[in-house]
């Protein structure tokens, strides 16, 4: 029986913060919360101990998120912490393109591990011709079939059935649900690769393309509707 | 417009390995340019600080760190950081025909008043010249406009730099935290009154140890050995006397420190707890060029590392310096910094222990979340080899001290030697062979219950290098062929599965041996070996010797003419320089090591090296005397 106090944040980055690997981005909140004081509870292996703290979903190079999830766990006795003076503080010790934007406190037990709870992710794809080339891929609803290099095979994905849905706002903006994490996660380096491929987006755009993960649906989603139920 | 919102950059950014290196963004990074380019903008100074290597170790370069804070703490300046692109980004500037820039704002080289580079090995002179290039900056003093930003260095290796000077501006000579301000003070004044460039050179070589190199005529033998430097400027000294911050407690120690986003080589908080040494191992350049050894308070140390745990995060501390252990009171220091970093899981390392102080209490404190190998830089195998390179450590202290260190669990250990000292001969390469198989009998000796399971020992070998400032600059530098014979009869030695030899590349070696005591003649060799492709020398996986090689070949005797022994009168090419310890010290030190005589440490005796006319720190006159 444990009291400790779960918190979950979430969080925003942009600019140069946007072009962190995911270890990075690790390495950093763990600093930032080290600095800001946060009474974080530590793994108990006692040559590499570490806080214990768990990203829902990795976020690649280069991309841009709204409130992504991080999960944390308190050392024992803070349950009068005061998350929102704590979370101020926090959001001062980061570098400027990263802001903790919302929070909650979590049950103690239940709703398992949190990168299993993710269910899909919202993107936001900024590109000249991407709305265009995004209909050319994908209204059909045929298969899209990439293969990646994944150690040393190669994989074959079919990217349709992990697209959920999606909305042309102009020609240069998409905004799109995509399954993600544990299965039927859709890469997006994959997906800006089958626009240059089937719907004929300039491999330039693609590469100077924004992207950014408005959210991670957690626990419920429905791929049928493409909604939250 | 914000630099992330262009797509041309973003597309760049997915073109490299570890975008993270060029974008900026870190926390405590300073980005004053809001503020500062409105108006009064030829009262202000706009300074890119260089670093010539990679993002990863320049931002683990406690110098940039001091020197950033110092220039943006003066509120006209605004100091930003440009390192060496990798490879990749580098063909991706050229391929798109842009600039390398500054992190904070991506601004060009050739757009700042001032562009510092600071230089710690030379390896990095091709890197220099690349990065003046990619910058936009023409590469030779002599071809600047008034347009052109200042070029100029300094660091540990400033006390020679002549194979640079035709592109170098200016030089700064010791340690820069005052008299970089004073520098900055005077660009300013030629901002305000509209001074030329040679005016502001001039007014510049007034100021304690500036060395404009341009203001100063070589003149050589017809074998290529010098015959004299003189000044030929009325502002020009006959000798650049070096800077020095005689009370530490008063320069500048960031407790803001930026933290990269990214994993850099050094990813910690540090502390200069002392600057300078009082052993004197006759090898060391910065050994002497450092002198005298002055220390940091013990309370100012404590308010500095609470500041930097509370301002930084980071899960390790350094306490930095030539010698640690010299520190007069390290056991107080240690003791009083350990509540502040336990608590807070930051491991404390101090670099270069020194065995003949090493406290076993005191490392097991330290190493108790965390177990570090054993380290000894004996440096030589023989204690008369020791004695002439004036390396303090006896057979006896590292048996006694591997002893305690086996029964206390520690089963790693790391030896350091160097090849190619003067004097050596094959007793002491065998040397190294029967003190490594002395410490692994120690081992072997002690009960297996009271010892770890396994033991691994390290034995890492560099090729000595005669540096300037150093008693051994007279000496001779050894060529391939006898590099070979010592290592094969080193590694015939010492076959054992339990010992891993790791050797230095022969090749940089020679080539920093050829730099670190070059002249100006070296110019052109850099410039063509870097115009070949020479580009992060120091990385062995990109160093191309043959282009080098090929380089030199312009010098009559090539590599072996900077190689070879120096005559006792010989001029050398940084005569003009004063480091504080003079040339008859030196060569009384050279005497003394072909005799086999040791010197005593700055505490035990002072030998009147040169620096007892700065009457501070260890000299006699000094706060610690
Ligand atoms: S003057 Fe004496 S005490 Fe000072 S650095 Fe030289 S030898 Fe050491």
């Amino acid at each position: 029986m444990t009291d400790k106090k779960r918190i979950l944040l979430f969080y925003r980055r942009e600019g140069a913060a946007a072009w962190l690997a995911h270890l990075d981005t690790m390495r950093l909140f763990e600093r930032a919360l080290s600095r800001a004081d946060w009474p974080l509870s530590w793994t108990v292996d006692a040559f590499n101990p570490r806080p214990e703290l768990v990203f829902a979903l990795p976020v690649g190079v280069g991309i841009e998120t709204r409130r992504d999830p991080v999960g944390l766990t308190l050392a024992d006795g803070n349950q009068a912490f005061d998350l929102e003076e704590a979370v101020d503080r926090l959001n001062r010790s980061f570098p400027k393109d990263i802001r903790v934007v919302d929070y909650q406190e979590e049950p103690a037990t239940g709703k398992g591990s949190l990168m299993a709870r993710v269910k899909a992710a919202r993107y936001l794809l900024e590109a000249p011709g991407v709305g265009l080339a995004f209909d050319r891929t994908f209204s059909g609803g045929e298969p899209v079939v990439m293969t990646r290099q994944q150690k040393k095979k190669k994989v074959t994905v079919d990217l349709t059935p992990r697209l959920f849905a999606w909305q042309v706002g102009d020609s240069d903006q998409v905004t799109l649900t995509a399954g993600a994490g544990s299965t039927g996660h859709l890469r997006i380096d994959l997906l800006l690769d089958s626009l240059v491929q089937f719907g004929g987006l300039d491999p330039s755009a693609a590469r100077g393309s924004r992207v950014v993960r408005l959210e991670v649906i957690l626990d419920r989603f429905d791929p049928a509707q493409g909604i939250i139920v | 417009m914000n630099r992330f919102d262009q797509p041309e950059y973003r597309a760049m950014l997915r073109g490299v390995n570890k975008p993270a290196r060029y974008t900026g963004g870190e926390l405590n990074a300073v980005d004053k340019s809001a503020s500062f380019f409105g108006s009064d903008r030829d009262r202000k100074v706009h300074a890119a600080l260089c670093f010539p290597d990679l993002y990863e170790i320049g931002m683990s370069n406690l110098a940039i760190q001091i020197l950033y804070a110092l220039l943006n703490g003066d509120q006209d300046t605004f100091c930003e950081r440009c390192f060496a692109p990798d490879f990749d980004m580098r063909d991706y500037l050229k391929e798109n025909g842009l600039p390398l820039t500054s992190l904070e704002t991506g601004t060009p080289l050739a757009d700042f008043d001032l562009v510092g580079v600071s230089l710690h090995y030379e390896l990095a002179y091709t890197s220099v010249l690349d990065m003046l290039h990619m910058g936009g900056i023409p590469l030779f003093n002599s071809e600047r406009s008034e347009k052109d930003p200042l070029v100029i260095a300094g660091g540990p290796i400033a006390c020679n730099l002549e194979p640079m000077a035709p592109f170098l501006d200016l030089i700064l000579l010791g340690e820069g935290e005052e008299a970089l301000p004073q520098l900055i003070g005077l660009v300013k004044e030629k901002k305000r009154q509209g001074l030329d460039r040679q005016a502001f050179l001039a007014s510049a070589a007034r100021l304690p140890g500036v060395y404009v190199p341009s203001f100063y005529q070589v003149d050589y033998e017809p074998d290529g050995r010098v015959e004299g430097i003189r000044s030929v400027h009325p502002d020009a000294a006959d000798k650049v006397e070096k800077r020095l911050i005689a009370d530490l407690n008063q320069a500048v120690m960031p407790n803001q420190p930026i933290i990269p986003n990214i994993e850099v080589v050094h990813d910690r908080m540090v502390m200069e707890i002392l600057r300078g040494c009082a052993r004197g191992c006759r090898f060391c350049q910065a050994g002497f060029t450092y002198r005298p050894l002055r220390e940091r308070d013990r309370g100012l140390l404590f308010e500095t590392a609470k500041q930097l745990i509370d301002n930084t995060g980071y899960e390790e501390m350094g306490l930095l310096s030539l010698s640690t252990t010299d520190y007069s009171d390290l056991e107080g220091l240690v003791r009083s910094l350990l509540p502040l970093t336990g608590p807070r899981h930051i491991n404390l390392s101090l670099p270069s222990l020194r065995l003949d102080a090493f406290d076993f209490d005191l490392a097991r404190e330290i190493a108790k979340t965390r177990r570090a190998g054993l380290t000894f830089a004996p440096e030589a195998g023989t204690q008369r080899l020791r004695d002439v390179i004036n390396k303090n450590i006896s057979e006896d202290d590292m048996i006694r001290a591997a002893r305690t260190a086996f029964l206390n669990g520690w089963d790693r250990l790391k030896l350091y030697f160097m090849l190619g000292l003067p004097t050596e001969t094959d007793e002491d390469v065998e040397g190294i062979v029967t003190l490594v198989r002395k410490l692994i009998a120690v081992w072997d000796d002690l009960p297996r219950e009271q010892r770890s399971k396994r033991l691994n020992v390290t034995v890492s070998t560099s090729y000595f290098i005669p540096k300037p400032f150093t008693p051994f600059q007279w000496a001779r530098q050894i060529n391939r062929e006898e590099m070979a014979a010592k290592q094969e009869q080193l590694a015939a030695g010492l076959r054992d599965r339990r010992v891993s030899l790791r050797w230095n590349d022969f090749s940089s070696s020679e080539l920093e041996g050829v730099l670190s005591r070059g002249d100006r003649r070296l110019a052109p060799v850099i410039l063509q070996a870097w115009q070949a492709g020479a580009y992060l020398d120091a990385w062995h996986e990109h160093f191309k010797p043959e282009l080098w090689q090929k380089a030199l070949e312009q010098i009559p005797g090539g590599a072996g003419f900077y190689r070879r022994e120096r005559s006792p009168d010989e001029h050398f090419p940084w005569d003009h320089m004063d480091v504080g310890v003079n040339r008859n010290f030196l060569r009384e030190e050279w005497d003394k090591a072909t005799r086999g005589e040791t010197t005593p440490s700055c505490y035990d005796l002072c030998s009147a090296c040169g620096c007892q006319v700065y009457m501070t720190g260890v000299c006699p006159g000094g706060s610690m005397s």
